[in-house]
């Protein structure tokens, strides 16, 4: 068989293990839309805009999804349980050595599962996919400790200041979650690609984006292979109320880096403050990114 | 002029902190939240030294004047190593501390390449691979042909180089600049 037949089979294999694992589970296949009303309001990830022709009526506008995480949570909110699903995502402005426009994603929600418990299922997915390395677990707060000698959690934005400015690294920045990013790029990120398969949990409380808070960090997790991120989960949030209010503080972000302001997709809170998600953990996994991780 | 880092690419001269620095690796980092970065390795074009930076992308770096000319070596007078651009005749001049390992492989009219910042010169590349002469070595065992073991000899640039034990003195030897290691008889 050709490389290039290869290839095709072995992708085909990877999503029909997945399946083949979530079937087993009970955890339901589903579709959603990919043509949405509003774009996301996440701040640094951007929808792309199409122009509609309806039959009958004018053009209108309507954006690719980023990711199918309120879709799903929509189900979820009207009682689906757990569910998943793989499909092509969108997102304008990224482009680079590991980044596209498109790229395919896997997201699935588990009801009554922690983040922990989420962390687990995804270490018994990859083993079903073939990647039997060991797993190393360490919170964001760990990394830095073990990684440098800064105290992640309890350092204010003057003190990210003056570390940015001793490792010679620009210190202008609006806020304390883009210090803390940029050091994690800098210094966390290079070290994880010595490790096999690294979960980084318990993110500080401003990089929450959609999770629960619980006192100084957020419920949310990434997964890298040797260093390239290849899954982000939450503990999701559940109201209809802390839902507006996270849309919000990304609104006012935006607002600042003066990028396009969204509307935010009443529809999805109207239907969840008629009955809010239930307690579930959920992922989205990059699957180009597992693939080409999992073969080597 | 500027570069955004947009247009960072391997080999593109920027200034760093005062000094001319090429880049090495440029990776572009995107969170799935958070915003993209840029991940930098440079290299210090003064010190030779590399070193790591992580900008924020849409971040500029002022362009380095740095440029590199095929010279031929003319002469050293101890303290200076003397160069010459063969189109314009324009000389230039290195001190010791900027010729570097080049000082092992260079005799005279030998062809290098020379870095110029601002105009000024700031390094100097040898060839890839020189000939030069075996001026000191110890006589080879009579009968070893097969080329195992080695000896140390001197070359006319001074460089010590590790050879076969059938090299004399006298004997033409071409070296590979990058690695200090014999390749051959000339």
């Amino acid at each position: 068989m050709s490389k290039f037949k290869e290839n095709l089979v072995n992708y085909q294999n990877l999503t029909r293990k997945i399946r083949d694992f979530f079937y087993s589970r009970q955890v339901i296949e589903v579709v959603t839309p990919s043509l949405l009303d509003t774009p996301t309001t996440d701040v640094y990830i951007d929808s792309i805009e199409l122009s509609v022709n309806h039959a009958l009526s004018k053009s209108s506008k309507f954006y690719l999804h980023t990711s199918p995480e309120l879709e799903m949570k929509r189900l979820l909110s009207k009682g689906s349980g757990d569910i998943f699903q793989i499909c092509q995502v969108f997102r304008d402005n990224e482009q680079g050595n590991i980044n596209s426009n498109e790229f395919t994603m896997l997201e699935f929600y588990r009801v009554d599962f922690d983040m922990h418990q989420l962390m687990d299922e995804i270490e018994e997915l990859l083993v079903v996919l073939g990647k039997n390395d060991p797993v190393q677990k360490m919170s964001y707060a760990q990394a830095f400790f073990d990684f440098s000698d800064i105290d992640i959690l309890n350092s204010d934005i003057e003190e990210l200041k003056k570390i940015l400015q001793s490792l010679g690294l620009n210190s202008d920045y609006d806020w304390i979650e883009d210090m803390q990013t940029v050091l994690f790029v800098h210094l966390i990120e290079p070290k994880l690609k010595d490790i096999p398969v690294c979960f980084i949990y318990d993110f500080p409380k401003h990089q929450a984006a959609l999770a629960q808070i619980d006192g100084l960090v957020a419920n949310r997790f990434e997964m890298y292979i040797k260093g390239i991120e290849i899954a982000n989960g939450y503990q999701e949030l559940q109201s209809s109320e802390d839902y507006r209010s996270r849309f919000n503080q990304e609104l006012i972000k935006r607002e600042k880096l003066s990028k396009s302001i969204p509307a935010i997709d009443e529809q999805f809170l109207k239907e969840l403050s008629s009955s809010s998600l239930p307690f579930c953990s959920g992922v989205a996994i990059g699957i180009e990114r597992l693939f080409t991780l999992t073969s080597l | 002029m500027n570069y955004s880092t947009s247009q960072f690419k391997n080999g593109l001269k920027l200034m760093l902190d005062g000094n001319p620095c090429s880049i090495v690796n440029n990776e572009i980092v995107k969170p799935g939240k958070g915003q993209a970065f840029n991940r930098v390795k440079f290299k210090d074009l003064i010190t030779g030294k590399t070193l790591e930076k992580t900008f924020k992308s849409g971040e500029s770096l002022e362009a380095a004047d740095v440029m590199e000319l095929e010279m031929q070596y003319l002469y050293s007078d101890g303290e200076k190593w003397h160069f010459m651009e063969p189109e314009s005749f324009e000389q230039f001049d290195l001190g010791k501390e900027s010729m570097g390992t080049s000082l092992n492989y260079l005799v005279e009219q030998d062809n290098c390449i020379v870095t110029l910042w601002n105009n000024n010169p700031i390094s100097v590349s040898p060839p890839n691979h020189v000939t030069l002469e075996v001026v000191d070595t110890d006589p080879g065992l009579k009968g070893d042909t097969a080329g195992t073991g080695g000896k140390p000899a001197t070359l006319n640039t001074g460089v010590v180089v590790q050879v076969p034990l059938f090299v004399g003195i006298g004997d033409k030897v071409k070296v590979d600049t990058r690695t200090n290691e014999y390749t051959g008889r000339a």
